[in-house]
């Protein structure tokens, strides 16, 4: 089960400091939905944790991220994750490219992320990780801005609403509503 | 046309549409199924499956699953190992794995067992189980499985080299390959018959119960043929000291078996593994994830169909090549001749006399399988072969596919009929099915507003399949499952007051046995069929038989009772002789009793009969009143029909809507009407299935993207039209009372009618293909494809 996920967001921030935080996996790691960091190998090689849940689902990921790619000039950067679930349910691989370019002070915020899923999640979510993974995306995005912002961060994954917010993503899909 | 009764309502023999015995307990919640058994010391099994479809299994930490309450024990294939217990021959001869020591080959497949004293210590066990795995890339296209640059699957064969399982192939190749360079026309398809499952309502399950002491097995198992199984089993475990004298296979009732409950699972083994090594009983039912993930497929032919004729419409040939799927292990349950079942039906109605048939076998990182789903043995895939291949060449010919069939069909007077790849076709009227079936829907009427629609531009389209179905498995110079050969039995027991108790090999998933195999024994003794008690699924107590599936009941068992209650017909001519003191041949049967010619008020009823049997048998005559019958019959039988199917279409949502259905049958004498028309209902709700909503979908790493009910679409009554049934009836020559099977004319029928009523719809368009399933996104793929749709 494989999907692309691409989306683009304007921060109120300076690219510098947007840049800080993102290529800092230990920073970044409280905004991601769920995830914690459990060892830093190197600067390059972290060891974490993802625990996700989707209806009859719960997945906990064990995993390796590898910034595989960290280009300060340009703001570029590609991190591979691989994860396998604690008890043998499952993988998720993905692979994120991230770039930021400066707007008039502000900065603009793109990920391109290919994820591949396999086992338990897979077979029960088939049609709706696309609209997981948006989620989770969307709100790690509100988590970032309100990191910079040096708002408190709440990265727990609610998976009641998680499933409400798929849903009316997913119905508004089947009637044309606008999905973002 | 109805049938005349020979019997009275009150004996109800053949032809009565006596309401079903076995309903009283059905409809008031009074069946007793697998699950339903509950013994003293019962533990629980719950089953660890791997969420890949090819890895390596580096370790399996059981430390948490034991450590939670109420779980008793974890069981791995190393632990199965030690008792060489971890590998299991499949019905065609194939390996597969009970539980794997090393390698994962698909993904749901069995990794672990837990054993607890609830189902729900059981499943939490399954939670803790911790596997770690070394994920590898799956072969699942067939047609990249031989590849050179695909891994070699099957590692534990010695030698083995590629994916490759067999090749089988039937007809005279030089010919056929001659005939399609010099034809007029030739027409090829690719057609795919996708991968389905039965989805039967009841999962499969078993309750394995070692007794210790006594060292005997009992096996309650939701099984279609108990018998074989039972030699199974002591083919795989006489090693550790399980005879076949000691196992005894209970099939309790069957909440639906359609060929997915003839194979043995690894759970089923599993279990009788434990409940031997710890001398209690093991429960074990699938849940219905693990019922359509891990269970065996059905289908899954990719075929490559060619036709060759004349212009003027005259077929002179076919030439069929099928890539066949077989999964992870050749798991299917064809008769062991017949690596590709009866796929060589696929000649159909026609009359031509050259044909090559060839099928290649592979291995993938799919679930085993290649049942026969209510099915005999892959005639399903065939007809959807040859039906559609026969549309496209009258569509290619510009000719009416009804008047098309009508100048090839072959005619009733050419019965027997010896086909170009080997069957011999008992009997056959196909000119008057087809026929009654467009008369009952108005053919020319509906091709007339068809014509209207067209001008207008909106989408209707009328399909025909003509369908020769080959089955009743078999006479045993060809047929045999593992060596056993393919006959089936009857015992038949009066007792003193006249009524009787009858045994059969088969085993009823819902056929209805319990009435129609006591309508047979009513036709021939005339004992009322109330008054005659049906079991079967005990054997301990049921003769050998291979068991209920291909729609072999009839054709075998059911002729085994008929010979039966012959034999019993014999011995009471002799007794009614001896009583009234006349000459045997004085006598004068109708059904219930005997009478002396000429003076009919001189008679003796079967009861009484019977009775002095027991009390007043005649001097040197064995006493009692019992027969019991082999049957091995001297050919198959071959249902046939003809069905139409109107569909309308709408253009905007591309929404398909199965206007009307005639669905008209001949499968020989009937024994029960109603049960008849219940069959082909049920039938075609299940063909209507792999037409519109059902195919088991994998993704490149080999996840199954639909392996709930939530995805997987089985028809409902909201989906299904209205059925309008009726038959002809064309006695089948050599079965004992012209009967020739029925259960699966409807699901072998349904999918080319209502295939190529759609692609007959959508022929303006310039389509003339799309493969079953077809759902509305195909059709408005297809019409978006030839600028008929806009794209969203």
């Amino acid at each position: 089960m494989k999907t692309t996920i691409e989306k683009e967001f304007v921060l109120e921030q300076p690219i510098a400091k947007v840049w800080e935080y993102l290529s800092d996996p230990t920073k970044i790691v409280d905004c991601v939905p769920g995830a914690s960091i459990t060892e830093k190998i190197d600067d390059r090689n972290y060891k974490g944790q993802v625990t996700t849940s989707f209806g009859p689902v719960k997945a906990s990921y064990n995993g390796e991220i590898n910034i595989s790619e960290l280009d300060q000039t340009n703001y570029n950067m590609t991190l591979v994750g691989k994860g396998v679930d604690s008890k043998g349910k499952g993988s998720a691989d993905m692979t994120m490219k991230g770039s930021l370019v400066e707007k008039q002070g502000t900065t603009s915020v793109k990920f391109i992320m290919d994820i591949s899923i396999v086992g338990m999640l897979a077979q029960f979510g088939a049609r709706l990780i696309k609209d997981v993974s948006d989620q989770l995306l969307g709100q790690f995005v509100n988590n970032f801005k309100d990191m910079l912002a040096g708002k408190e961060v709440d990265n727990t994954m609610k998976g009641s609403s998680m499933v409400g917010s798929v849903l009316k993503s997913t119905i508004g899909g089947i009637f044309g509503g606008d999905k973002k | 046309m109805i049938q005349e009764c020979k019997t009275s309502k009150a004996i109800s023999g053949m032809g009565h549409s006596m309401k079903r015995k076995e309903d009283a307990r059905f409809i008031q919640g009074k069946g007793h199924y697998v699950d339903d058994i509950k013994l003293d010391g019962m533990l629980y099994m719950d089953i660890v499956r791997s969420p890949y479809a090819y890895a390596k299994i580096k370790s399996i930490k059981t430390e948490k699953a034991l450590a939670t309450p109420g779980v008793i024990a974890v069981v791995t294939g190393r632990d199965l190992e030690k008792y060489n217990l971890h590998w299991m021959p499949t019905l065609m001869s194939d390996t597969q794995m009970v539980l794997p020591t090393d390698t994962v080959m698909y993904q749901a497949q069995e990794v672990a067992a837990v054993i607890a004293s609830s189902r729900y210590a059981a499943a939490d066990g399954v939670e803790a189980v911790e596997v770690e795995y070394e994920v590898m890339k799956p072969v699942m296209d067939p047609y990249k499985s031989t590849d050179p640059s695909s891994p070699v699957l099957r590692t534990d064969k010695k030698g083995k080299k590629d994916n490759k399982i067999w090749h089988w192939e039937v007809g005279d190749k030089e010919k056929t390959d001659k005939l399609f360079e010099t034809a007029e026309v030739t027409v090829k398809q690719e057609i795919y018959v996708p991968r389905i499952h039965v989805a039967s309502i009841e999962t499969c399950g078993c309750v394995a119960d070692y007794d210790k002491v006594n060292n005997y097995l009992t096996m309650y198992m939701t099984t279609q043929a108990p018998h074989a199984i039972r030699t199974v089993i002591a083919l795989v475990a006489g090693h550790v000291g399980l005879t076949e004298e000691k196992i005894r296979v209970v099939s309790p009732d069957i909440g639906g078996g359609f060929g997915g409950k003839v194979p043995v699972y690894p759970g089923y083994v599993i279990a009788i593994a434990v409940s031997f090594l710890v001398g209690k009983p093991i429960k074990w039912i699938e849940d219905r994830s693990e019922n359509l993930q891990a269970d065996s497929f059905a289908r899954d032919y990719h075929i490559t169909a060619e036709m060759a004729g004349t212009k003027a419409g005259k077929i002179q040939g076919i030439r069929f090549k099928v890539l066949a799927d077989h999964g992870y292990t050749d798991a299917s349950a064809n008769p062991s001749k017949f690596p590709a079942g009866m796929f060589s039906i696929c000649t159909g109605s026609y009359d031509y006399d050259t044909a090559f048939v060839e099928a290649d076998a592979v291995y993938t990182n799919k679930p085993p399988g290649g049942v026969a789903y209510r099915c005999s043995f892959r005639v399903t895939e065939a007809v959807q072969g040859i039906e559609r291949i026969t549309d496209r060449f009258a569509q290619t010919i510009g000719m009416d596919p009804a008047a098309f069939r009508f100048k090839n069909f072959i005619k009733k007077e050419q019965f027997p009929w010896k086909s170009p790849t080997g069957w011999s076709y008992d009997s056959g009227d196909y000119q008057l099915a087809l026929h009654k079936a467009m008369d009952v829907i108005g053919y020319d009427d509906l091709r007339k507003e068809q014509v209207e629609k067209r001008k207008k531009g909106e989408i209707m389209g009328i399909g025909i399949c003509s369908f020769t179905e080959v089955v009743g498995a078999g006479p045993s110079k060809d047929f045999d499952i593992l060596g056993i050969k393919m006959f089936d039995s009857a015992e038949i027991r009066v007792h003193p007051t006249g009524k009787a108790l009858a045994r059969f090999g088969t085993k009823s998933q819902g056929q209805g046995h319990e009435t129609t195999y006591a309508q047979i024994i009513a036709e021939e003794l005339g004992i009322p069929a109330e008054n005659i008690q049906v079991e079967e699924g005990d054997t301990d107590t049921a003769p050998y038989g291979l068991g209920t599936y291909a729609s072999r009941s009839t054709p075998t068992a059911g002729a085994a009772a008929a010979v039966a209650a012959r034999k019993l017909r014999d011995k009471a001519r002799k007794i009614a002789a001896y009583l009234l003191e006349v000459s045997e041949a004085d006598l004068e049967w109708e059904p219930g009793k005997f009478s002396v010619k000429g003076a009919p008020e001189k008679s003796k009823t079967i009861q009484e009969i019977v009775f002095a049997a027991y009390t007043n048998h005649p001097p040197g005559m064995e006493a009692g009143f019992e027969a019991t019958h082999y049957y091995d019959p001297p050919n198959l039988t071959f249902p046939f029909g003809s069905y139409i199917c109107v569909v309308d279409i709408d253009k905007e949502t591309c929404e398909i809507k199965v206007r009307r259905f005639v669905a008209i049958d001949d499968c020989g004498n009937i024994i029960n009407p109603m049960i008849v028309q219940g069959q082909v209902h049920g039938g075609l709700t299940q063909g209507i299935a792999p037409a519109m909503y059902e195919e088991l979908i994998y993704d490149e790493e080999g996840n199954i993207l639909n392996g709930t009910f939530m995805d997987y679409l089985v028809p409902t009554a909201v989906e299904s039209p209205h059925w309008e049934t009726g038959h002809t009836i064309t006695p089948c020559p050599h079965h004992p009372i012209g009967a020739k099977g029925v259960g699966e004319s409807p699901t072998v029928g349904a999918p080319p009618a209502i295939a190529n009523a759609i692609v007959d719809a959508l022929l303006p368009y310039g389509i003339t293909n799309i493969d079953i399933p077809i759902t509305p996104y195909k059709v408005w793929k297809a019409l978006k494809e030839k600028g008929v749709v806009k794209a969203i």
